[in-house]
């Protein structure tokens, strides 16, 4: 067990944490909002198909050729070589970004509209009778339900991105992936790095885990057998 | 078949759960064509009783004889050798549950011909023309190809009585059958148990329909804490209950629901 | 030659080409899939049944393999499997240079990444068969070989079938990764295509196109599987 370059290698391989936690964050705060437009969207039966073939196409195809397509296959058409985006999407950050926030939108889209399908209908109707105005059910009673109901899978989604982050090493983003295997290829010592990099995204993930769990617990003390707050 | 050893026999039985000593000593025996019913105040034992007679539970202490097989389990766990014992025994008995606990995904039909087509590997025409003559006695023929989830409670209990009978069983165990059952579906159920006690049948009924235990059975025990205070004929225990705790039982009960 | 025809069967056309990629593709995915079914259900064996020592490494398995990035599992058995194979044939007195095929990587390192996945869902599965009618079963006499056949397999069929066709779906889009191993699946070929003819956006169009009609086709038969299994279920309307 050769600490010092275990040490070493912990070392070069945080390095990469700054971009990773930047996508990751971003991706799901993009993401997030871009899944409630689409939500919105499905009020209209245009919209609504769009945003149906928005999903079905994002979740259909593998992440990497979504990555690729951006980094890769938008290039090559001159209208946007030409156009104002242009100086971001020749970017591999904005490309790996984007392709991250499109991903992302199209899961999350889904979680919250099961999360809305979820609310009981029971409970929106008491609201009415008791006086609510439309505004005031979807704040006090619809959304706070859909988020509860929601969390659990909203949770592991937010660890899915996080193991999606590691996919823009493909286009030259040194994230920790991308350390790391640069790294293998000037030591060979592959599976040494590997674990390493292993352990900081489990790492990671373990304390989203924990904290989703927590956040579950005070939301829904119910579930859990809790009889007060 | 008759009396030279008994339908059912149980001696010594003991059963705890965690520091919860439920039966303290049970001794109880059922002859053929004997009709039993059980009654007692919530947490008496009467279910635990029940329930350790197929080992649905197993006892701590005591023996229990079905038919010539009997099981004397240590420690509530049984061996791999008790365990066929248990399943042999199983096959003679019928149990009905407070909740039907008929499958889902299997039709009126297929529900009556799961035992003895997949554990007695009877013939598949001979099992159903029983099945389809079980349904008749109980009043669902027509409803053979349906599914439980369409049917009523009343029903579904009175398919698990047909579920219960295709076994031929040496002795029927009734769980609360009425218990989870709408105050008017209960009586359809009643008329197919006492048709079975005119019979003959042998069974051992837990119940809180009192009137129905003091029309139908042959004999009558009551249970307090564990333990068997009264074991008689219905006008025993129901007109001069000895102990007194049987007789707070009966008066609460009979004030309440007469 | 126009663009599209370069998506055809003719000389220049690299339709066969795509074909067979996309053809690896599914073999790649059913390969692990069913790694990831053996081994899942194993896991989840361990995790209902098991002693506390079983359930624990069941759980800490789970949790790390669902909490790993799959490119690096993928890259792990890739290179490890390299460093491993090597060992071994040095120990047994073979010259190099040594390999492992991306074909084993891949479905070793995505069965392995899926199985974890899985045993949640069978796990789950388990956990929804009412109580009851396992002890009717077990009160008429079954055995626990003829228990699981007959009252608990059915019943969890229902539960597991939604949450299987994820994992198939999962495991499909996975398999995209295994092009870093320069397994010639789909991914690969179409980035081959895409470097060779710079008709980027085509070939990726393309790739996307070979894995949507795989998770089209997939999504179609789980659905068909999951009405078949729900007979007798209130609401479904099926029967009688």
């Amino acid at each position: 067990m050769d600490v010092t370059f275990l040490a070493g290698m912990f070392q070069s391989l945080l390095k990469g944490l700054p971009l990773t936690l930047n996508l990751w964050l971003l991706s799901l705060a993009g993401g997030g909002c871009l899944a409630l437009l689409l939500n919105l969207m499905r009020q209209s039966r245009v919209g609504n198909a769009v945003a149906g073939a928005y999903v079905f196409v994002f979740r259909g195809t593998p992440l990497l050729i979504q990555i690729f397509m951006i980094y890769y296959g938008l290039a090559g058409f001159g209208v946007i070589r030409h156009s104002i985006l242009w100086p971001f999407l020749r970017e591999p950050y904005w490309c790996g970004l984007l392709a991250l926030v499109l991903n992302d939108a199209a899961y999350t889209s889904e979680i919250l509209r099961g999360g809305l399908r979820a609310v009981p209908r029971g409970t929106v109707e008491a609201g009415r009778v008791s006086g609510m105005g439309r505004i005031a059910i979807l704040r006090r009673i619809t959304l706070p339900l859909a988020i509860r109901q929601a969390l659990p899978a909203y949770s592991n989604e937010i660890i899915s991105m996080l193991k999606a982050t590691a996919l823009v090493s493909t286009i030259t983003l040194m994230d920790i992936t991308g350390i790391a295997r640069a790294a293998i290829s000037e030591t060979w010592r592959a599976v040494e790095i590997l674990l390493c990099a292993a352990v900081i995204y489990l790492a990671l993930s373990i304390i989203v885990t924990r904290l989703c769990g927590w956040l579950e617990r005070r939301l829904s003390p119910w579930h859990f057998g809790r009889t007060t707050p | 078949m008759t009396t030279q050893t008994p339908a059912l026999a149980v001696t010594g039985l003991r059963k705890s759960f965690g520091a919860n000593e439920v039966l303290r000593g049970i001794d109880l025996s059922a002859r053929d064509g004997d009709v039993i019913s059980m009654i007692g105040a919530s947490g008496s034992g009467k279910s635990t009783l029940l329930r350790c007679i197929p080992m649905l539970e197993i006892p701590d202490a005591g023996t229990v004889g079905v038919g010539a097989d009997s099981l004397s389990p240590k420690g509530g766990r049984l061996t791999r050798g008790e365990e066929a014992i248990a399943r042999r025994m199983r096959g003679h008995l019928g149990f009905v549950f407070q909740n039907f606990n008929l499958w889902p995904h299997r039709t009126v039909l297929e529900n009556v011909i799961e035992a003895p087509l997949f554990v007695q590997g009877r013939p598949r025409s001979e099992a159903r023309d029983e099945a389809m003559a079980l349904l008749e006695k109980v009043g669902l023929a027509e409803k053979r190809d349906a599914w439980p989830a369409h049917l009523s409670g009343g029903q579904q209990q009175r398919v698990a009585i047909a579920r219960a009978l295709a076994q031929h069983p040496r002795a029927i165990l009734f769980d609360e059958p009425t218990s989870a059952l709408d105050p008017e579906l209960v009586g359809e159920v009643l008329k197919v148990i006492r048709g079975l006690a005119e019979e003959g049948r042998t069974m051992l009924i837990v119940t809180h329909e009192m009137g129905f235990a003091r029309e139908v059975s042959s004999r009558v025990v009551f249970l307090h804490q564990g333990r068997i205070e009264e074991d008689g004929t219905p006008a025993e225990v129901f007109g001069a209950p000895r102990s007194e705790r049987a007789r707070a039982f009966l008066s609460s009960h009979f004030d309440r629901n007469r | 030659m126009g663009e599209i025809g370069l998506l055809g069967f003719g000389p220049d056309g690299w339709g066969l080409v795509l074909a067979k990629a996309g053809l690896m593709t599914l073999a790649v995915s059913v390969a692990a899939f069913l790694c990831g079914l053996v081994l899942g259900t194993l896991v989840a064996w361990a995790r209902i049944g098991g002693n506390a020592v079983l359930r624990a490494l069941a759980e800490a398995y789970t949790v790390t393999l669902r909490g790993v990035p799959d490119i690096l599992v993928i890259y792990l058995f890739y290179f490890g499997g390299r460093q491993v194979v090597a060992a071994v044939g040095t120990a047994l007195g073979f010259a190099g240079p040594f390999d492992i095929s991306g074909f084993a990587a891949g479905m070793l390192a995505i069965g392995l990444i899926s199985a974890a996945g899985q045993s949640e869902v069978l796990r789950g599965a388990y956990q929804a068969v009412p109580k009851g009618t396992i002890e009717a079963g077990r009160v008429c006499g079954m055995g626990r070989f003829t228990l699981f056949r007959r009252v608990i397999a059915p019943q969890a069929m229902v539960t597991a079938l939604p949450g299987m066709g994820n994992q198939w779906q999962s495991v499909i889009k996975e398999s995209a990764l295994v092009s870093v191993t320069g397994l010639v699946e789909t991914m690969r070929q179409v980035s081959v295509a895409a470097g060779t003819t710079q008709e980027h956006f085509l070939f990726y169009a393309a790739g996307a196109g070979i894995y949507l009609v795989i998770t089209t086709l997939s999504d179609q038969l789980f659905r068909l599987a999951e009405r078949r299994s729900l007979r007798g279920h209130p609401g479904t309307g099926t029967g009688a």
